[in-house]
């Protein structure tokens, strides 16, 4: 038997632990315990770099629409009155709700105890995921009914109310792509809990598809004053 | 991790109450909009977004008990993100009062 293989084996007879360890954390020279232990806290960093990247991205976005708006308040205004508030509403409701349901997922597969009300609590979230995306597809339908792509057939009268719906689009397609990955994963973890007992069990694969659940349902939550709220009171 | 034997209703007793305050405070900025004070209204939005995303990022996120490293890159996002709006909105805003 080669050195090699001698250092493959388990050194403390976790196989369900070792299944899990991934390349570099699995060469380390320490049990198999605290290499998972440090191959956790390396993937909790590196989403934690990801998001902090996404939020420089949204945040690229949202001072655009900051300096439109500064400049055009009132068409602002006019144009934050045409989309449709109970739509965007119920959709907020819906993302935040996904977000609790993700946590308790997330939670729950952390301490390694509850397989079922993970798997109950990752298909509720894509459930809820999905919801979004059929909400926002009855709204973009009103949208386009409405005239409210901006172009030769634009419904308002004021022509800055068209670089808000030119946000509104970009930043509402780039969401849904983005939620969309998100169910993607959220997808991928059932079906490998469901095939595998064990899968789920304090994989830290849980945990980063968590975060960015909870960062794509964080950018709503600032979406939401910018698109749904301006000029409701004029 | 924390504690030795949670059991369900625990997840859910520690989870529950930030859905709650997420939905009051969904609401109450969808109320707030229709205020007659225009700027106050618009201030209240943001200020109601920048409270759930604590709650989401703090609770949800596990930030509350998260290492300080992990803590320093969240902060760094934020950061970084501080300085591109202060710098851009400082010369937006003052081509407005001058204008």
């Amino acid at each position: 038997m080669s050195s090699a293989d001698v250092e493959a084996r388990p050194r403390e007879g976790h196989p369900d632990i070792e299944a899990r360890l991934r390349e570099p954390w699995s060469d380390l020279e320490t049990d198999h315990a605290t290499a998972f232990a440090r191959q956790r806290a390396g993937a909790t960093f590196g989403i934690w770099i990801f998001l902090a990247s996404e939020v420089l991205f949204f945040g690229a976005l949202f001072l655009t629409y900051t300096a439109a708006r500064l400049a055009n308040q009132e068409a602002f205004a006019a144009a934050g009155r045409e989309t449709n508030i109970v739509y965007g509403t119920l959709n907020t409701a819906i993302l935040l709700t996904s977000s609790l349901t993700m946590a308790v997922a997330s939670q729950a597969a952390e301490k390694g105890l509850f397989r079922r009300l993970t798997l109950g609590c990752l298909a509720a979230t894509a459930a809820l995921g999905l919801a979004f995306l059929v909400v926002k597809g009855f709204e973009y339908r009103e949208d386009i009914e409405k005239h409210l792509v901006p172009g030769a057939h634009f419904a308002l009268a004021q022509a800055p109310a068209q670089i808000f719906f030119a946000f509104y689009w970009l930043v509402t397609v780039v969401h849904a792509i983005h939620l969309s990955i998100g169910i993607g994963l959220v997808t991928r973890l059932i079906a490998k809990g469901r095939r595998d007992p064990d899968f789920l069990k304090e994989n830290p694969q849980v945990e980063v598809t968590a975060l960015y659940w909870h960062l794509v349902d964080l950018v709503w939550v600032f979406l939401y004053p910018m698109l749904y709220l301006p000029g409701r009171s004029g | 991790m924390s504690t030795g034997h949670e059991t369900p209703s625990d997840l859910w007793r520690r989870n529950l109450p930030v859905w709650v305050a997420l939905m009051a405070l969904l609401a109450l900025s969808a109320w707030a909009a229709y205020w007659p004070f225009g700027r106050i209204d618009t201030a209240v939005g943001f200020a109601v977004a920048g409270v759930k995303a604590a709650l989401v990022a703090l609770v949800f996120m596990q930030l509350r008990h998260a290492s300080g490293l992990v803590r320093v890159v969240a902060a760094c996002g934020l950061f970084w993100a501080a300085i591109l709006f202060t710098l851009t909105l400082a010369d937006v805003l003052s081509r407005m009062v001058n204008r």
